[in-house]
């Protein structure tokens, strides 16, 4: 074990000697690799960032779990409850009539409180109706909802541009409208609307204040009230919600949670994940994107070292038949070259690793004003531990790979063939 | 004592046809024996010095040096034997050029691993000493003369004390100066440190002044 170590030694100090006399090539093979973790880092951290903003974005907006009601076709009609061995045919089955609003809402929204997994529960009742001023009448939706607890969830209040959130919360009769919706309608706070249920009944409202989330879909077409408002304007019980919203300590768990109350209260259920199918996409190709780039830069990193390397030993068969005729073995001539190999690729990784995390902050300290998103100040960055431990495995593979090619064609070279001219 | 012990080596060729270089060559070499393997061109003297020295390892035949038969073994075996046993002189210098002259010396004894690396310097300084190329210990190996770099070559390859020196035309590339200094420290090696010299060599006045000297010719040990 001794002699092993003082043979890696002695190999090591034979490979420093000649990476001293070829310096200039030896750095620039190391600023290669340092240049591809570099990219790699600044990239995977900038896109993830990226990704992680407008994910918070839309997350705020969406609670991790849903539960309603839906309108459903009956998969069992009467017929087959009546017949059930016989071969039934029901031509245009029209979906049953039932009522949106969730059972035993209240006794549901207090066990689910109670849920150590929860972090917030809340009771919500969304309709479709028609916002009227003069002759325009846009379409939309009204979110009937507690709005203390809405705060909790999903931060509403700091959405608010004019106006004032608690208004709506003590004034019956007065709403929150999107930013998007207010400007086509061309309405300000303190302005009075009317608004026109699918039933048929007429409704004014006053606008207490108008609120901006970033997100164009929610701008344009929603506004929020008190549930006392919204079942007010339905002419439903205080009993009457359509809807919880959920938030978890650990969203991950998510589906499964979702999976559980469905089965235990028979309401739709849906989260997060199910909602934002189409954005999740769009981040894993996003970072197959930033994998992609920096591997091929990696690549062309890893044929310098090749290139450098396989002429080294061209250069220097004569002092490899020289090594191994004093006693050295194939393993430590392969030793001599693979350390330099994993020398650069470690210096490499450990300076791209060093210049990424510098070019990385630099660029979170970037100003950045955008009219979507509206929280943004600053470039979104993300500065995630586990992108600096893949880039310089990364680094590390490539280097080994790329110097392993060479140095096992020093270790088989024949020392006779050179030793005799 | 036998330091090295040949019995029936054969050796082939194959490349571009085959071809028998050594037919069945056999002899003995005593332990402080200052050996010249002499020969013309083509005679099989320095394909029979490559087997000698254990790199070359496709062979009929024995092969014993220090009682220990090389035949059939791995080359890690090998490598490590050559590195303790046997010292090698070349033609060309083949020195590491990147290295000073002492770190040439010490590489085998590093290698070899026995002592500190202080010791080691200190027998590398030695050795330097007596061959006379102490001053130039600390310059890099390109830096020398052909004369100095052969010396530093020797001295490299005592440094572990081996059974066996064996030289490739050690004297081929020196001027008649240095050739007769290169000589006359073989010479020295063998009387004095009863350390075994094989050479191969064309100089005759080299062959001449061993003690034995072996002529081989078409394969065969002709004379020796």
């Amino acid at each position: 074990m001794k002699k092993r170590l003082t043979n890696i030694a002695l190999s090591a100090s034979i490979a420093a000697t000649y990476m001293k006399a070829k310096l200039r090539q030896t750095l620039i093979a190391t600023a290669g690799v340092a240049f591809g973790i570099t990219v790699f880092i600044f990239m995977v951290s900038f896109i993830q960032g990226t990704n992680e903003y407008t994910q918070d974005v839309v997350f705020q907006q969406s609670p991790h779990l849903r539960m309603y009601n839906e309108v459903q076709i009956a998969d069992q009609s009467l017929l087959d409850r009546r017949f059930p061995n016989g071969i039934n045919q029901v031509h245009h089955q029209k979906p049953k009539d039932i009522l949106l609003n969730l059972k035993d809402v209240n006794q549901v929204l207090d066990e689910l409180r109670a849920d150590p997994r929860v972090q917030a529960a809340s009771g919500a009742i969304t309709t479709q109706v028609f916002f009227r001023l003069g002759s325009s009448s846009l379409n939309g939706k009204i979110n009937g909802v507690d709005l203390e607890r809405e705060d909790q969830l999903f931060n509403l209040s700091s959405k608010v541009i004019e106006g004032s959130y608690e208004e709506v919360n003590v004034k019956t009769n007065s709403i929150l409208m999107g930013v998007g919706l207010a400007k086509r309608l061309n309405v300000t706070t303190g302005d009075q609307i009317l608004l026109t249920t699918e039933k048929g009944g007429n409704f004014p409202v006053i606008v207490a204040g108008i609120f901006k989330t970033g997100l164009t879909d929610i701008d344009k077409q929603q506004c929020y009230a008190s549930i006392k408002t919204v079942q007010k304007l339905l002419g439903v019980p205080a009993s009457y919600l359509t809807e919880i919203k959920v938030k978890l300590f650990d969203k991950e768990l998510a589906p499964e949670i979702s999976q559980q109350w469905q089965a235990r209260y028979h309401y739709q259920g849906s989260d997060w994940k199910k909602d934002n199918a189409s954005l999740l996409e769009g981040d894993v190709l996003r970072r197959m994107i930033v994998y992609g780039v920096a591997g091929t830069i990696l690549l062309v990193a890893g044929f310098g070292i090749f290139n450098i390397l396989t002429m080294m030993i061209y250069e220097k068969m004569k002092e490899i038949a020289i090594l191994k005729a004093t006693g050295f073995s194939d393993s430590d001539v392969r030793g001599i070259f693979l350390t330099q190999a994993l020398v650069i690729g470690a210096a490499g990784a450990v300076m791209g690793l060093v210049f990424g995390f510098l070019i990385s902050y630099a660029v979170s300290k970037v100003p950045f004003n955008s009219d979507v998103m509206i929280t943004l100040d600053h470039l979104p960055v993300s500065f995630k531990p586990v992108y600096y431990i893949t880039g310089f495995t990364f680094g590390i593979l490539t280097t080994a790979l790329s110097g392993y090619l060479p140095s096992r064609k020093a270790a088989k070279m024949d020392p006779i063939s050179i030793l005799r001219g | 004592m036998n330091v090295l012990e040949v019995a029936n080596l054969n050796k082939y060729f194959t490349e571009p046809v085959r071809n028998q270089v050594l037919k069945g060559v056999g002899f003995q070499v005593k332990a402080g024996e200052f050996v010249a393997i002499t020969g013309k061109s083509g005679s099989g003297k320095s394909t029979l010095l490559y087997l000698l020295s254990t790199m070359d390892t496709d062979f009929e035949g024995s092969i014993m040096i220090n009682g220990e038969q090389m035949k059939g073994k791995a080359n890690r075996w090998l490598a490590a034997f050559r590195n303790q046993h046997i010292g090698f002189v070349f033609q060309f210098h083949y020195l590491l050029p990147e290295f000073t002259s002492l770190e040439n010396v010490m590489l085998p004894a590093r290698k070899l691993g026995i002592y500190s690396k202080d010791q080691i310097e200190q027998r590398a300084m030695d050795l330097l000493k007596l061959l006379e190329v102490d001053s130039q210990a600390a310059k890099r190996a390109a830096l020398l003369s052909g004369g100095q770099q052969q010396r530093v070559a020797i001295a490299r390859a005592l440094i572990n004390d081996p059974s066996i020196v064996m030289g490739d035309e050690p004297t081929g590339n020196l001027d008649s100066a240095n050739s007769s200094t290169v000589l006359g420290l073989f010479k020295e090696l063998a009387k004095e440190r009863q350390q075994t010299v094989l050479v191969v060599t064309h100089d005759e006045d080299f062959a001449r002044r061993a003690d034995r000297r072996i002529y081989m010719a078409d394969g065969q040990i002709v004379e020796g």
